[in-house]
């Protein structure tokens, strides 16, 4: 295996323009764990050097997280602490302290997991990304960065950070698993209500997280019934079995956290 | 390729492999503390200090070892002193493997959080997996340390 180590930003894009199979390496919480399973990684770009991708900037109307934050520095923010609770309960529920300390939030979104927790509370924050190329940056949705298990939009490109727009919001969260914490998620739901109307993504109901475009409609049109909610879901996700979990008690799990979410935000 | 780090505060320079994990380079050069469980990030017998955070050293490739500071338990032994004490008084060590990665986890909550409610000590140690004793005496231990 080939291994190169960026020394700035600009080091960083040309070896990714020129190894674009290379996988990029950094809290490695992922990339260690690829390596013991295959042994089909040809090579690592190692950019954890870069730290001009590690800080959190409060701007007047949105907090900008870079790639290389790690999930304790984001908790560590009181920009983050006061803006972003959702943000912070996902956080804290993330693995274990020796592996928030090591996992960056670029890395949770790039390693596109089905139950990546943070991608799925950040598609509902609205987050969009910018990209770095050796042709440039480019800013996208975050929901359109995922084509597919375990797969991204990501041509010759890296996540340079994570931009939040700024706006008043209520929130619910749950996250369900074998046990409470150090745990992949069987089914995690985030839901962001503001005055636009809901929105809401899961993580492990889809090959990756997205959002539940027909159960927003549902809950944003105010009609809504136990059978409406299971068809609204129905349309939405398509949850596997594996030996996590089986696709009826994540498909009923997240029945109960849809409904849990409603009437608490309702009431509020 | 050749590597230069700190260890307990004294410079080394060896080579490596580039997938060899930094929990295997530290126990070939003798830091015999840091323990090789799960191999994956879950158990917490590997904890370390890198770069002043508490790491799983399982999951870091050696080459990330270029220029950090690294301290095990074996750096530690007068900070910890009263830290291992409480760990056998209480109970809280049965077969030991578990044991240098609570107490590294032990010591890293007690100078950066240090409450003494047990619910918190029981959140901190969502890293660190003990087979023997339960846990319980473990919280214990720690929560004596801080008195």
């Amino acid at each position: 295996m080939i291994y190169h180590r960026a020394e700035h930003l600009d080091d960083a894009l040309n070896l990714i323009h020129q190894h674009p199979d290379f996988l990029l390496l950094c809290g490695s919480t992922d990339v260690a764990v690829q390596l013991s399973d295959q042994n089909t990684v040809q090579g690592l770009i190692d950019i954890g050097g870069l730290s001009e991708l590690r800080a959190i900037e409060m701007g007047s109307e949105s907090i900008h997280i870079g790639a290389l934050a790690t999930v304790t520095e984001i908790m560590e923010s009181a920009a983050v602490r006061t803006h972003l609770p959702l943000l912070i309960a996902a956080s804290e529920v993330f693995a274990s302290h020796q592996i928030r300390n090591l996992a960056t939030l670029g890395g949770n979104i790039a390693n596109a997991s089905p139950a990546a927790d943070l991608t799925a509370v950040l598609l509902v924050l609205n987050a969009t990304l910018t990209l770095g190329s050796k042709q440039g940056r480019r800013e996208i949705a975050l929901d359109e960065l995922f084509c597919g298990y375990k797969c991204t939009k990501l041509d010759h490109e890296m996540i340079l950070g994570i931009t939040i727009p700024l706006q008043e919001h209520q929130w619910y969260y749950r996250k369900a698993g074998a046990r409470e914490r150090l745990n992949i998620a069987k089914v995690s739901l985030a839901v962001v209500k503001n005055s636009g109307g809901y929105c809401i993504s899961g993580a492990s109901l889809n090959p990756y997280a997205l959002r539940l475009r027909h159960v927003e409609e549902l809950l944003n049109s105010g009609d809504v019934s136990d059978e409406k909610i299971s068809e609204a879901l129905a349309q939405d996700i398509a949850p596997s079995g594996s030996f996590r979990s089986t696709k009826a008690y994540r498909t009923r799990v997240a029945f109960n956290m849809v409904k849990e979410a409603f009437s608490s935000l309702e009431a509020s | 390729m050749q590597i230069r780090c700190t260890i307990n505060s004294r410079p080394y320079r060896f080579e490596c492999e580039p997938e060899e994990r930094l929990l295997d380079v530290v126990r070939r050069l003798g830091m015999l503390s840091v323990k090789k469980g799960c191999g994956e990030g879950e158990c917490g017998t590997c904890s370390l200090f890198f770069n002043g955070k508490l790491v799983n050293s399982c999951l870091l490739l050696a080459p990330q070892m270029q220029g950090a500071e690294i301290v095990t338990l074996e750096g530690l032994q007068k900070e910890t002193e009263t830290i291992r004490e409480n760990f056998a008084k209480e109970g809280a060590v049965q077969c030991g493997f578990c044991t240098p990665g609570f107490v590294m986890r032990a010591y890293d909550y007690i100078i950066h959080e240090g409450s003494k409610d047990e619910k918190r000590v029981k959140e901190a140690l969502d890293g660190n997996i003990c087979r023997c004793t339960g846990y319980q005496k473990i919280v214990e231990a720690i929560v004596k340390s801080m008195s």
